[in-house]
Formats: structure tokens, sequence, C-alpha cells
């Protein structure tokens, strides 16, 4: 990595030298990753939710967004309601037939890397609504990365959601990822 | 689109869905529109992205199986809707239920009021652009959600009351804890209205804006707050008492023009006359049982099913098979959050409920809103849409 | 906050009470029965339900709203009730419930039903006297499969487009799912909307449905 420029700290007469380049300055600054372990890292904590909110989930997802839980302190308060861009799209409530072929085509429309949320007994499997216009759990429609059980679920259920898909997120390789694409592309071409 | 206008202009026309997935549309609905410019020329809506069912649903369990169904129509105010069923279920029976049950019921339906008028109006605010008021707004609803918790266990979806009276009474410290919240909500009403109140965007952004006349929503069959805005001075509490409405000293908030503006004010100002109906509710209450004594509805107490015969088979019996009420069709109606929440009961004696058909509030004042929202601008129709607190639950059951 | 009284509805009402209820429901339905035949329904015993013939619904619910003695300026609901498995009716099989009352003298409420047979399930529309009416009868036309005559826009309200049957309806299976391929992109609905308005339509726009593309997906059967 190149040496630090920063304008403002050669101008600051001291405590600055940390930040200055030079020997003593470098162990302090730069460290080694892996080029995985950082996209990963960016990737977990700065996930943009785009709220599928259709029910009473979404009343829990208010409460989640608002100070009390405040779902900034994990990075993802970036609420978009457009699906290109946001890339962590939490299904929060039922999913009738007649909503099926729309959430299709906002999951289509996210950019990868994308991840699914799915809130409450509803959207896992159609919860007490056994019926003739419910879909029975959206992972018929698209793949989902977490449930959430609840009816509906506590704020801190999505939290926990939220943590359990940033350690997914953790463990995926982008450099792999990259490699298999590249390896298509090539199959194809 | 290309259209001659009735003036015999040719104009282009743009089309545009607004939803099913929007931000402004809280839920799922969708409204087609063709814009000339920033204008709505026309307005076509469409529901039943959230049509679950429910009336299919509670054909198959029992009475007491419906409640938690009908905690899902309004979720903003779950008890409200609690208190409608079983209000209608009881007159059907021809049963009372006992004083503290009432009191109980009046004092959780005012609250749920109050939180359900707290969601509609900070959501609405935050479609405004006033996103610190939706903070301020949700700080007491979560203490009320404290509330909740300890009482039935849930925050949102309550299922609180039975027919025949409530699924428990209360814990030690709930009149305190109740008597606690209520200045906080009163101090976040107070602080959001000295936001608002003379804040000119605000001013701009509702007052005349989607207004409807009281003949029009008369015509549409619309009730509760949203009539009251159009200036009729309708309120069930007031002209049909249920619970004992009758010996509360409250006063009914009726607006003037039926704009969003006076749609946003009448919400703001009865959240604080149920805040003085649960102070009442909390002074007269007395210890007593919160269910009736009547077998048809009640469970008898363990001691009872333990040792006695014949409470042990009414036991069996209204677990197995439910509570039966008469024959026949009955239709009762309790203000909710929303207006005139009714229950088309049809009974064939049985212990399940033949069908219920609900009335949603919501309905009959969403299918006026293309009228309200056409010759308007397209931001006007997000926060008149707002205003009028359409839940999907409700609108599509 | 209060505006000038313009109609009685503007000051508040005093209470109704239950004799001024049972006052309103021998007046309301002698009046019903005397000039449009109506009977009793049996099955309400706790408020005053009046069947009528179907072919004079109009002019019933005409006469309820404009007499001034009645004034049922709301209608609040109508809905279909399916009586296929109800334990010894021998009527028809279909019933439309109309729910009323009046905004003006609080303590006047009361149904009407109107009795409607499966093979021949048509009932004259009434969305030109409530507007309210308009959607109640589209959601009953998709429940229940009951035809509103003289309605402008009999279409599907909650279910989907290409939804078949009726699932309110008794002898439908609460389970039998419909999946929908492409939602409805709703031209014509609003270019009927522009029509009423006065615009003359020179060229349909394209379909811009939500999901329109969207044919693709793997579904089960």
């Amino acid at each position: 990595m190149a040496a630090l420029e920063h304008p403002a700290a050669e101008q600051t007469p001291s405590g600055a030298s940390s930040l200055r380049p030079g020997p003593e300055g470098v162990e302090q600054n730069i460290f080694t990753t892996s080029l995985d372990a950082m996209v990963s890292w960016g990737r977990s904590n700065s996930l943009w939710p785009f709220p599928f909110g259709t029910a009473c989930c979404a009343i829990e997802f208010m409460a989640l967004a608002a100070s009390r839980y405040d779902i900034a302190r994990f990075g993802a308060e970036f609420v978009r309601f457009s699906p290109r861009h946001s890339d962590m799209m939490i299904v929060a409530g039922t999913i009738t037939y007649k909503q099926a072929p729309i959430l299709r085509r906002i999951w289509e429309q996210m950019i990868e890397p994308r991840y699914v949320i799915s809130v409450g007994a509803c959207a896992c499997s159609g919860g007490f609504y056994d019926c003739y216009c419910t879909v029975p759990g959206i992972d018929e429609i698209i793949p989902v990365d977490v449930y959430i059980a609840g009816c509906p679920p506590r704020p801190e259920a999505y939290l926990e959601a939220i943590m359990q898909l940033q350690a997914k997120i953790m463990d995926e390789s982008y450099v792999k990822a990259r490699a298999q694409r590249a390896h298509e592309r090539i199959h194809i071409g | 689109m290309k259209v001659i206008t009735p003036e015999g202009d040719k104009v282009e026309l743009l089309t545009v869905n607004i939803g099913p997935s929007h931000p402004a549309t809280h839920g799922a609905l969708r409204n087609f529109v063709a814009l000339d410019g920033e204008t709505i020329v026309a307005s076509v809506p469409e529901i039943g992205y959230l049509h679950r069912g429910f009336e299919k649903m509670v054909e198959r369990g029992t009475y007491q199986q419906v409640l938690p169904y009908t905690d899902r129509l309004n979720y903003c105010s779950a008890i409200l809707n609690n208190i409608g069923f079983c209000h209608a279920a009881e007159t059907m029976f021809g049963v009372e239920i006992p004083e503290r049950a009432t009191t109980l019921r009046v004092l959780l339906g005012e609250l749920s009021r109050v939180i359900d008028h707290l969601v509609c109006v900070g959501a609405a605010l935050v479609d405004l652009g006033a996103l610190t008021n939706y903070w301020y707004f949700f700080n007491p609803r979560e203490d009320i959600y404290k509330i909740w918790e300890k009482l039935s266990g849930a925050r949102l979806t309550n299922a609180f009351t039975r027919v025949g009276g409530l699924y428990r009474d209360t814990y030690p410290g709930f009149e305190d804890e109740v008597r606690a919240v209520l200045p906080v909500v009163e101090n976040a009403i107070g602080e959001v209205l000295k936001l608002v109140e003379h804040n000119r965007i605000f001013l701009d952004r509702t007052r005349g804006v989607a207004a409807i006349s009281a003949e029009r929503a008369i015509a549409y069959g619309w009730t509760g707050p949203c009539l009251r805005a159009t200036g009729v001075d309708r309120d069930l509490r007031k002209d049909e008492p249920y619970m004992g409405y009758d010996t509360y000293d409250f006063q009914t908030v009726v607006g003037s023009t039926g704009d969003t503006y006076d749609r946003l004010m009448v919400r703001m100002f009865e959240m604080l006359e149920s805040i003085s109906i649960c102070r009442q509710a909390l002074d007269r209450l007395r210890p007593g049982p919160v269910n009736t004594s009547d077998a048809r509805l009640s469970l008898p107490g363990q001691d009872k099913a333990y040792h006695d015969m014949e409470a042990l088979i009414n036991h069996f019996k209204l677990v197995y098979e439910g509570v039966r009420p008469p024959a026949g069709e009955y239709y009762g109606a309790t203000e909710a959050g929303n207006g005139e929440l009714g229950f088309l009961i049809v009974s064939d004696g049985t212990g399940r409920p033949y069908r219920v058909k609900v009335r949603p509030p919501c309905f009959t004042q969403f299918s006026a809103y293309h009228e309200m929202v056409e010759g308007g601008l397209v931001a006007d129709s997000v926060a008149c849409l707002s205003s009028l607190n359409i839940v999907a639950g409700e609108l599509d059951r | 906050m209060k505006p000038s009284a313009a109609t009685p509805y503007h000051q508040a009402a005093e209470p109704a009470t239950a004799e001024a209820r049972a006052a309103f429901e021998k007046a309301a339905f002698a009046a019903l029965a005397e000039r449009f035949g109506a009977t009793l329904d049996p099955l309400d015993q706790w408020g005053l339900t009046a069947v009528v013939d179907r072919s004079r619904i109009r002019e019933v619910l005409q006469f309820l709203r404009d007499d001034p003695s009645f004034r049922m300026d709301t209608l609040l609901d109508s809905c279909g009730v399916d009586y296929l498995e109800y334990p010894g009716h021998d009527l028809p099989r279909f019933a439309v419930v109309y729910i009323l009352k009046s905004m003006v003298a609080v303590s006047h409420r009361l149904r009407l039903k109107v009795w409607v047979e499966e093979d021949d399930a048509v009932v004259p529309s009434v969305h030109d006297l409530y507007a309210s009416a308009n959607w109640q009868e589209r959601e009953t036309w998709d429940q229940y499969g009951i035809v509103f005559e003289g309605h402008p826009n009999l279409k599907r309200l909650l279910n989907h487009a290409d939804f078949e049957g009726h699932p309110l309806r008794k002898d439908y299976p609460a389970q039998r799912r419909q999946w929908l391929l492409a939602n409805d992109p709703m031209i014509d609905q609003l270019e009927a909307r522009l029509r009423v308005l006065g615009y003359e339509i020179l060229e349909s726009p394209a379909p811009t449905s939500p999901s329109l593309e969207e044919t693709s997906f793997g579904r089960k059967k």
C-alpha cells in the first residue's frame, strides 16, 4: 500500500506523527489482510435494507428503525426503497399470490450480492393463513438467507437475523465468486 | 398515452404505477395513475395485495380461535379489533361481562386507539418529510408495548380479550405503569404539535389538500376520524354507547373542511381525549372477576373441573367444541381506530362461525381515494393516503 | 373548530335508545312491507332484517335513502352469504345482505336481504345510489360469483385477475391455491376512468404492469 498522503496531518504541529509517512507510522497504520476479509467486512457492515413490508411485521420493522432498537448500530439503517440501491431485502409480512410476481421482480432488480431475510411466520411458511390466497413461504419464489420466527417477531429477532447474515457474509469469498464468474464467462464465450 | 382533454386540447399523458411496493403505500396498495406533468388526471386504485383469506379461515375454527385473526386486521390497534369481535359475539349470547372486564376493555381499547393514531400521524409526517416526529411518537409507543407484553405476552398482536371477558387479569403494578405512560404520550403529542402546528411546510402540504365534502364522504360510507374531519359529528361511542362509554366524559373531535390537515389534527386531538378516558377508567377500576360466570362461555375453575363431573364435561365441551351462540345472524359494530368496525356473524348454532363478514372502515374510505387525488399533485396523493390511515390487513382481510 | 351547521349530522346527536330503535324498526318494516312486500328474516333475532325481492332492491334502497323519515344515507356494507351447508336451509343458496345506517338519525339501522338462486345469481347493481357499493359489489362478485347487473367495472377486487372460481363459496376448498403469472396492467380501467372524466383516448399506452415481463419463475402447481 502506498504511503499515506494526508495534507491536514502534515500541517498539524504535534501528535500527527502517526499519520505522517515514516518508519514509526507504518507499524501503527498499515496492516495486512486478505481481500476476502476486507470485502466481506465492508459488505456486512453496510447492508442497505429494502423493506418489502406488507403486513404486521412491517410495523415491527418501523419499531426497529426507531430510536429504541436503532438498526443503525448494525450499519443497516440506510433504508432504501429502490431495489437498485439496496442489498438486503427484508420480506416482512404475508406474501399473497397477487403479490408474488412483484416480489420476484423486485428481487431480480437487486444487484448482487443480494441477501433476503424472511420475517415472520407468514413469509417463512404462510403462517396460520393456510389458505387459497397466501404463498406457503417465500422460498417458493426467491432464495432466502435467514428466516426469523415469530408472529410478528420482536425487533431483537430482526437484529439477531442481521447479525447472522453478517456472519454469513463474513464466510463468503469474494475472490472465489469472482473466479467462478470468470470461469463461467470463458465457458459461455 | 395521447388524449384529447374535455377542453379540446391534445395532450400526452404519462402512466405510472404508484405501488404495490412503494414507500408511501404503507403496505400493499397499487394506484395506477395518468399524469399530466405532475398533476394526476385519472387514478385507478387496486387492492387485494394482502388478501389473506380471513373470512375463509375463520369458518374453520371456533369463535375463540377467530381472535388471533382479528388481531391481524388492523394490526396497529389489535385490541380494538378483539373488542369488536367479542362485543358482537357476546351480544348474540346475550351475556353481560363483569364490571372489571368492561372497564379494562375501555382502558385497553383507548390505549390501542392512541397507539394506532401514533403510527398513523407519525407515518404521515414521515411522508411529508418530517422524520423527527416519528422518533417522538415511537418512543411512547414502545412504552405502551411494554405494558402489552406484560399483559398478553405479545407486543403487537395481543389477542387479549375472549368471548365472555378477558384472557386474564392484569399484573400487579399495571395501573401505576399505565398512569406513568399517559403523560409520556401527552408530552410527545405536545412536542409534535409544537413542531408542526405553525410549520409553514406542514400547513402548505396539508391544508386544502385532497379535501372531501361531508356528502361525498357519507355516500362512500365513511365513518370514524376521517368522516369527523369533514365536520360530521358522529362517533359510535357517543351515538350508540357500548361498554358504558356514555358514562365517560369526553368530546368528539370534529374538523371542518375534510382536508388532509383536518384528518391528521382530528387524530392528534382524539389521542388526548382517549388519554382522558383512560384516566377515568383507571379511577373506576375495582378488583373483581374478568370473565363472565356464564357456563356457556367461561371455563370452570381448576378446583371445580377436578372435582365436579358436570364442570369437567363443560370444560371438555368448551375446549373441544367451543362456545355455541344461538343460530341466527347479527351485525355488531364498535368504534375502532379508523371508524366503524363491524362484524356480521352468521351462526348455525354450532361451535364454529358459519360466516363472518368484517366491515372494515378502511375499505369504504379507500374506495373514495381516486376522487380525492384526481386533479392534485402526485406528492399530495401521498399526503392524502397516509392521512387516511389505510391499513392493508384490514382493507384486504 | 365546529363549522356552521348545514345538515343535522353536523351536530352531536343524542345517544340512540332501545325505544327509539324499536320504534324505527317497527315503522321501517311497516313501510317496507306495505310498499315493497318485505318480509321479516327469522334468522335475525337482534335487530331488523327485511327480506325483499331482488327486482325491487333498487327501489327499496332509493326509498330508504331519500324518504325524510328514514334517511338511510350510509351503505356500510353489502356482502354475500352462501347457505349451501346451513342446516335446514331450503331457500335459495345465496343471499346478498345490505347493511344500512343513517348519519342523520343515529338510531336508524337495518339490514336488507335478497335471496339469489345459484343458477341465476344476478342482482341489480346499486353503485349509482351509494358510491360505496361499487367496491362492495366487486368484492361480492369476486368472492361469491354473484353478478351485479349494471355495474360499470365488475372485476375481481381482492383476488388476482387469473383466479378461477369464487373462494368464499362453501364448495371451494380452502387450500386450492392458484398462482399468478403477471399482474393486471389495468390500462382498460384507467382508460374507462379517463372517459368518465371526459377525455377522448387517441392512443393507448404500452402496458406498464409492475410484473408484466415476469413470467419465468419456477412455480409448483
